[in-house]
């Protein structure tokens, strides 16, 4: 069997804007509850630990259109923001329980406030996430962090958290995570074996089903993959960089990879991704996560980076990937995003590694622009 | 029905107390230069939620970049620097703030041929403000200089934070002391913090003292733009004699002013709470068109990004960095949710006999403008408190439209007054 | 016979009205605002006296409204016009409670109290996107007139959808679709089915109450009239004095003014 059905059917998956997968798990776990999380980090391993199912909340893409909350949230307000609270006043998130922002930004930070007053049958958590990432005192503080929201998930599944079913969730999450970490090595390796579209559409269906599901899904991907042929083809090497929480319409991404471009690394889900290697399993459960956030996660424009900063991984990143170039992709109006660019760029041009900016809506519709752009970069890198 | 008044476009508004409070911020100007010339050395931090007290110890000078931004406004002078750091990839669409700081930097505003000194440590006090760490890595990059990240859990559940959020924010006050002693080359001396957190003490009473006399009708002063005006001397001198000084001083006055029924205009006609940052490139501007209508804030959210001392907390040189952390985590604005802002207003409202609220929102400062549309909902629909949202920025000029402005604020009142008259039932013009 | 002047200088034209003391309209003036703003104020103001045919004394008080309203300094006082459009709406539909005034830079959603005083108001935040402006950038795309774009839409089958109300974007989103060779129509059906989404999500702000009132010079277009109220799923009034609105409110606190003057 090729791979290609199962991609059809997760892609199904994500643009079902009913969350038919989230339904369907209500319906085989009665009384189950599911718990939305809003990018760019959750500790999904607590909620599934509680029993509940975790669901990646994304915003509505471009199949919403505003009505109420752009009546709270100002023109100058990134579209995640807005559709997320639109997709509430439409009814689309009432399969959800709950939902837990975290500081990545002051607009996620106001946006957990008036969803939560706006929405008082929701239960609306917020994480505050270390920024010192030196203090010997952080992991304390994150291991306390997560304890306070696992009491939370607790209150919400109506019972506690045993250690021994989150030390399992931590395990069905390394498993995932190590099967996507090998994934993104085909890919950058390999690319023309699996594309950006199919490795996104496969990452980011595993946010809408049960972990278990989604590693079953991964795992027939595996075995079938090596049976995939294909023919490299001309085409430049990119890195995409800052679509790590608004996520680009996947037309875009097909735009970049139609235009010329091999994506070998990109930021996107970046937070379902997030540690660079496997949560170890011998340490109490919290203080491995609470550990691994401060010493085993992913650059990224919304953690502080500490002593070597973020700048300096782009370039390693672009090295590792053996990418010849950056396609630095921000969410309009993404504050923590547009602030990396003008030290990113001064990085880039040091290290001599050309770039191109595409600033994206999860809205957009028309890529006529961008796909000029592209090509026009593509061509400057093929026949200069 | 009733039109604005004409305001003389260059109508003074000063006051002994705003003469005071500008002697002495120009005194503290003056002492950077000479730092910036001699090499001293100086701390960077922020204005929301600051340790100012901690530099003080190690008789460190300290620098808010905020400040020179909006120095760089009121003297229209803010955007050259913001398209000089949008040359260099600033968005538009980023915290002009930072855009005005970063220019001004690039163009030699720090150093010995400045007036700024360059940073011995950069000290990111980030207490809510997620664009501060953004602005501090910068600034530390730039100018090569030490970070130390002190990271504010924010407050998420209830009023308080937790015991082990306080633990976090004290075991970290304790690195930066050894950070700072380290550069200085000074012993930490904690007599000398706790003289520094008495005078602190001091200028809170006295603000708090001054922010409550508003409540008397007419307010002695505009609890918005005079407040400003004393948001120099509690957040960036606070912890000196002159700071604590001049709330001595500026109480005697309001107290003058209550007991003789005056006010900052010949008449109060309208009591608005105040949401949000001024547009600094267009203060006087945008203080004449609430004048014009005898409006006048008696208090507003601003004034607390700070602190919150109205509310009775005071720095204790007993208990110095548990009360610093304290100030930190939960006693300013920045630090606690939208919604907890919205109860905020709400009492200011209803305590201080508030006629309207003004919201005026600023696309520099998400922290504050994103999900105010959503405040004025509350307002309007819950509480029936009559709502003004308008809309510029703090430091960038291009995003204020005077006839725009106007047309709002004029309106606006027009209406308040129409409702006014009606709820009365008495002819006659107001 | 007691006499009152309205007049509203708006960014793009100038309008005036006189009432007589039984509120009825016996002159009126449209002109373009152009360069000099006191200019075109006056003008047409003296066009309006000299359509009623009596001289400029004669006129008990004037009343300037619109942005440029400071302009109008022959006149006795300025409103904003906001009260003034919630005023006309109610001399025109008495049981207004909701206006939607659509003007060259502006939208405004106007909530009104039984008098026709001003209970709540929202305007469209600082980018001009979903006004006047905006239709006349997608009409210059598109090669068009002001005029021609509104019936135009109304034969749009499958309107198209734009990614934004962004004035600046709508250009190159425009050219897109006229690139996939979309027709006018369609395409003119999507900008004001968008710019309706839009206007009356502004008009949440202040809560929708009949009956609903649609003034302003883009109410002259019968494209975003039908949009209106396709997207609303209600009627709104529409008056053919829609674009004089303004200047009637002024007209109509103008006469009450003098009246009460004279009586004085």
């Amino acid at each position: 069997m090729p791979i290609t059905p199962i991609i059809e059917r997760c892609r199904a998956r994500l643009e079902d804007i009913e969350f038919g997968s989230v339904r369907e798990w209500k319906a085989r776990h009665p009384g189950g509850r599911a718990v939305g999380c809003f990018p760019v980090y959750t500790p999904v391993e607590i909620i599934h630990a509680a029993g509940m199912l975790p669901v990646g909340l994304f915003g509505g893409g471009n199949t919403i259109e505003l009505a109420n909350a752009d009546a709270r949230f100002q023109s100058f307000v990134c579209s995640i923001a807005k559709s997320t609270l639109e997709m509430g006043f439409q009814g689309r998130l009432k399969l959800l329980d709950g939902v837990i922002f975290s500081s990545i930004c002051d607009v996620a930070r106001n946006l957990s406030s008036v969803m939560a007053r706006n929405f008082p049958e929701l239960h609306v958590d917020y994480i505050h996430h270390a920024q010192n990432m030196t203090s010997p005192s952080a992991v304390d503080y994150v291991e306390s962090e997560f304890g306070r929201i696992q009491r939370s998930m607790e209150r919400l599944a109506g019972h506690p958290v045993s250690p021994g079913a989150l030390a399992a969730s931590l395990k069905t999450y390394n498993q995932i995570r190590e099967i996507l970490r090998t994934l993104y090595r085909i890919r950058r390796e390999s690319p023309h074996l699996i594309s950006t579209v199919e490795l996104y559409i496969l990452a980011r269906a595993g946010t809408l089903v049960d972990p278990e599901d989604h590693l079953r899904e991964l795992r027939e991907v595996m075995d079938l993959l090596p049976a995939r042929q294909g023919r490299p083809k001309d085409r430049v090497r990119v890195v995409i960089e800052s679509a790590f929480c608004e996520q680009p319409p996947l037309d875009l991404l097909q735009v970049v990879e139609d235009a010329g471009c091999y994506i070998v690394d990109d930021d996107l889900l970046t937070g379902w991704r997030w540690y660079v290697e496997d949560v170890p399993e011998d340490p109490p459960p919290l203080r491995a996560l609470a550990e691994s956030y401060i010493r085993r996660s992913v650059y990224s424009s919304v953690r502080h980076d500490g002593p070597r900063s973020r700048n300096l991984g782009l370039v390693e990143k672009v090295r590792r990937a053996n990418a010849q170039a950056v396609i630095f992709m921000p969410a309009k109006f993404c504050e923590p995003a547009l602030f990396d660019y003008p030290l990113f760029r001064v990085a880039l041009e040091q290290a001599n590694i050309p770039h191109l900016v595409i600033e994206f809506e999860e809205k957009m519709w028309t890529f006529e622009r961008t796909r000029n752009e592209l090509e026009t970069f593509v061509e400057s890198m093929l026949f200069d | 029905m009733a039109t604005a008044v004409t305001v003389d476009k260059d109508r003074k508004y000063q006051s002994e107390v705003n003469d005071h409070s500008k002697r002495i911020m120009t005194e503290y100007s003056d002492q950077l230069a000479r730092a910036a010339k001699g090499g001293e050395p100086a701390g960077f931090l922020m204005i929301s939620g600051n340790c100012v007290e901690i530099l003080r110890a190690f008789d460190m000078h300290p620098v808010f970049p905020e400040v020179n931004a909006l120095q760089l406004a009121i003297r229209k002078q803010s955007l050259p620097m913001i398209l000089k750091a949008e040359q260099m990839g600033y968005s538009s669409d980023n915290c002009a703030y930072v855009k005005a700081d970063v220019g001004m930097l690039m163009s030699g505003g720090y150093g010995p041929q400045g007036t700024i000194p360059y940073p011995s440590l950069v000290v990111c006090n980030y207490v809510g403000c997620n664009v501060y760490v953004k602005w501090f890595e910068h600034i530390a990059e730039f100018c090569k200089a030490p970070l130390y990240m002190l990271d504010i859990p924010f407050l998420r559940e209830g009023d308080a934070p937790s015991q082990d959020d306080i633990t976090y924010v004290v075991r970290q006050l304790e690195e930066l002391i050894a950070t700072c002693s380290r550069i200085t080359g000074k012993p930490f001396d904690i007599d000398k913090l706790r003289e520094v957190l008495a005078l602190s003490a001091r200028a809170e009473e006295g603000w708090s003292r001054a922010k409550e006399l508003c409540k008397v009708k007419p307010a002695p002063f505009d609890a918005y733009f005079d407040s400003i005006n004393m948001m120099g001397p509690i957040n960036v001198l606070r912890g000196t004699t002159q700071a604590a000084g001049f709330f001595d001083f500026a109480v005697e006055a309001f107290e003058a002013l209550a007991a003789q029924h005056k006010g900052p205009l010949a008449e109060e006609r309208f009591r608005t709470v105040v949401e949000g940052p001024p547009p600094y490139p267009y203060y006087r501007n945008f203080r004449n068109l609430f004048s014009a209508w005898g409006a006048v804030a008696v208090n507003s959210t601003y004034s607390t990004v700070g602190g919150l001392w109205e509310w009775g907390f005071r720095h204790d040189p007993r208990r110095p960095l548990e009360s610093i952390a304290e100030q930190m985590l939960v006693e300013n604005l920045t630090n606690r949710s939208l919604t907890a802002r919205y109860q905020q207003i709400r009492r200011y409202v209803e305590e201080w006999e508030a006629d309207a609220l003004v919201i005026h929102s600023i696309k520099s400062c998400r922290l504050f403008s994103a999900g105010q549309g959503d405040m004025r909902e509350y307002f309007t629909r819950d509480l029936g408190v009559a709502t003004l949202l308008v809309e510029s920025d703090l430091e960038d000029p291009r995003y204020y439209s005077e006839a725009q402005m106007k047309n709002r604020i004029d309106a606006f009142f027009e209406s308040l007054e129409h409702r006014k008259f009606l709820r009365k039932g008495t002819g006659g013009d107001a | 016979m007691i006499t009152g002047g309205g007049v509203d200088v708006g960014s793009t034209q100038t309008k005036a009205i006189l009432l007589n003391d039984r509120r009825e309209i016996v002159g009126r003036a449209l002109i373009g605002t152009g360069a000099n703003v006191s200019k075109a104020a006056e003008g047409a103001f003296l066009t309006a006296v000299e359509h009623a045919g009596f001289p400029r004394e004669a006129v008990g008080y004037v009343v300037g409204t619109g942005y440029g309203r400071y302009k109008v300094t022959f006149g006795d006082a300025q409103i904003t016009e906001i009260t003034c459009h919630a005023k006309g709406a109610q001399l025109l539909f008495p049981s207004t409670r909701t206006v939607i005034d659509m003007g060259g830079q502006d939208t405004k959603a106007i909530k009104i109290g039984p008098a026709g005083e001003v209970l709540d108001f929202c305007m469209n935040d600082k980018c001009a996107a979903g006004t006047g402006r905006f239709m006349q950038a997608a009409a210059e795309c598109l090669g068009l007139s002001l005029d021609e774009i509104g019936p135009m839409s109304l034969r749009g089958q499958t309107p198209v959808r734009l990614t934004s109300v962004c004035t600046v974007f709508v250009e190159s989103d425009i050219l897109s679709y006229v690139a996939q060779r979309k027709k006018p129509e369609d395409i003119l059906a999507g900008v004001h089915k968008a710019i309706a989404t839009r206007t009356i999500s502004l008009v949440r702000r202040v809560g929708i109450e009949d009956e609903i009132t649609f003034t302003g010079g883009v109410a002259r277009n019968v494209g975003m009239v039908d949009a209106l109220q396709a997207v609303l799923g209600r009627r709104v009034n529409v008056s053919v004095e829609a674009h004089f609105n303004g200047a009637l409110g002024a007209a109509f606190f103008a006469l009450e003014r003098a009246e009460r003057l004279a009586a004085a």
